[in-house]
């Protein structure tokens, strides 16, 4: 889902990082309210298990697999805001270290990722759960996927119309949202699914290991 | 002294970055990208090579994808433009091999020193992910030291969920830990550590 530098256009990635500086420090702010010598070093290890997390394989039938994002469990775990900054520093790494997904990239990803993705998760999780647990768990892990491909999408295909040359030719990313809705969406339909089930079964061991929880 | 002369250097040195990447994304004229890619490459020098190498592993893949994706959906229709896909690649190429590039000559940590809490996030999430990817990776192997046979779909999904959640476990254990020693140290009794 990492867009790379060079496929977002300045008119589109500034105004967004315009967007995610303001997210950023009222997450700081939220966040900080409630940071102390626990919470640092938490905000710390969850970002690296986030960026972990990332690296788990989730098997599709077939015998192939595609990376998990974790971000439903982090939205459902953390709550919206330590999900958004744990998913923005993991973007920020991997983009720096590692050249996955763009500096330029970076605000689109981390809202549509860690702000949106963990939103929508933290949204179904709450709103489902006193109807059932499974289910409320399962739509958190599939709409921690399918929300941010779906803004994702948006953001590439909305590219050949804010930036392109007077004889109409692209000059960031060439398709349009008849083109990025479908090719980014059905992929990631089944991806969900499996997120889902990874984000069920993942809760449910980590329910077993007692492990403390932060909302 | 010096060694906040050297963090002075690595901020405008951030900054320099920064500021050249969104001058790079504002310009579609192919000379000036070309010339931008041949001066990074000279001042990698003999790590050119290797410079290429990574560039091309991080986003050979997703600008393969594109370009041809390009070329099948325009070719038929005429709209096809070999300008477009020389230029959008190099720019790709450009940016991200100037990433890389800084982020070798730049001290990232020092960078990021004017917050010793965002200092201290990203340092210690730096090390823990490298400590934490060895458990994962651990994980995988000694899930294929004991199968003989191909497991099944369940059983994988069983093994990457439960994979998941000890990450996540051993991450709140680790924080845990991270802030009773960095209290030992007396981390949280300096008021300017924030």
């Amino acid at each position: 889902m990492h867009i790379p530098d060079g496929f977002i256009a300045p008119v589109v990635y500034l105004p967004a990082y315009a967007v995610a500086a303001g997210a950023w420090a009222y997450a700081v702010r939220r966040v900080q309210a409630s940071l102390d010598e626990n919470t640092l070093p938490f905000l710390a290890v969850m970002t690296a298990a986030a960026f972990v997390l990332m690296m788990v394989a989730i098997p599709l039938p077939g015998g192939t697999t595609v990376h998990a994002a974790g971000i439903g469990l982090l939205g459902v775990l953390l709550g919206v805001w330590t999900t958004f900054l744990s998913v923005s520093l993991v973007l920020l790494l991997q983009a720096l270290l590692f050249g996955a997904g763009g500096i330029t990239a970076l605000p689109v990803n981390a809202l549509a990722m860690g702000l949106a993705g963990g939103a929508s998760a933290w949204l179904a999780f709450t709103g489902l759960r006193g109807w059932n647990g499974r289910v409320a768990l399962f739509t958190a892990g599939a709409v921690s996927v399918l929300v941010p491909a779906l803004l994702i999408a948006l953001a590439l295909g909305i590219q050949p119309l804010v930036a392109h040359a007077p004889d109409g030719t692209p000059r960031f990313f060439p398709f349009g949202l008849s083109v990025t809705l479908p090719a980014v969406l059905l992929p990631h339909l089944i991806v969900a699914i499996g997120e889902g089930i990874l984000t069920v079964i993942a809760y449910r061991y980590l329910a077993a290991l007692r492990a403390p929880r932060a909302a | 002294m010096r060694l906040e002369r050297h963090a002075y250097l690595d901020r405008a040195a951030l900054l320099c970055y920064l500021a050249t990447v969104v001058a790079l994304t504002s310009v579609h004229d192919l000379r000036v990208l070309g010339a931008a890619l041949a001066l990074t490459l000279a001042v990698a020098g003999g790590g050119a090579l290797g410079l290429m190498r990574r560039v091309v592993l991080a986003v050979g893949p997703f600008c393969l994808v594109v370009s041809v994706s390009y070329a099948v959906l325009t070719i038929p229709s005429g709209q096809f433009s070999g300008g477009y896909l020389v230029l959008v690649n190099l720019r790709v190429a450009v940016l991200t091999s100037l990433t890389f590039l800084v982020m070798e000559r730049v001290n990232l940590a020092r960078a990021l020193g004017f917050s010793r809490g965002l200092l201290y996030v990203v340092t210690l999430a730096t090390s823990q992910a490298l400590t934490l990817r060895r458990v994962v990776e651990d994980y995988r192997l000694a899930l294929k030291g004991r199968t003989l046979v191909r497991l099944g779909l369940r059983d994988r999904y069983r093994h990457s969920a439960a994979s998941a959640a000890r990450l996540l476990a051993k991450g709140l254990h680790q924080s845990g830990e991270i802030a009773l020693a960095m209290r030992a140290r007396g981390f949280f009794d300096d008021t300017s550590s924030r």
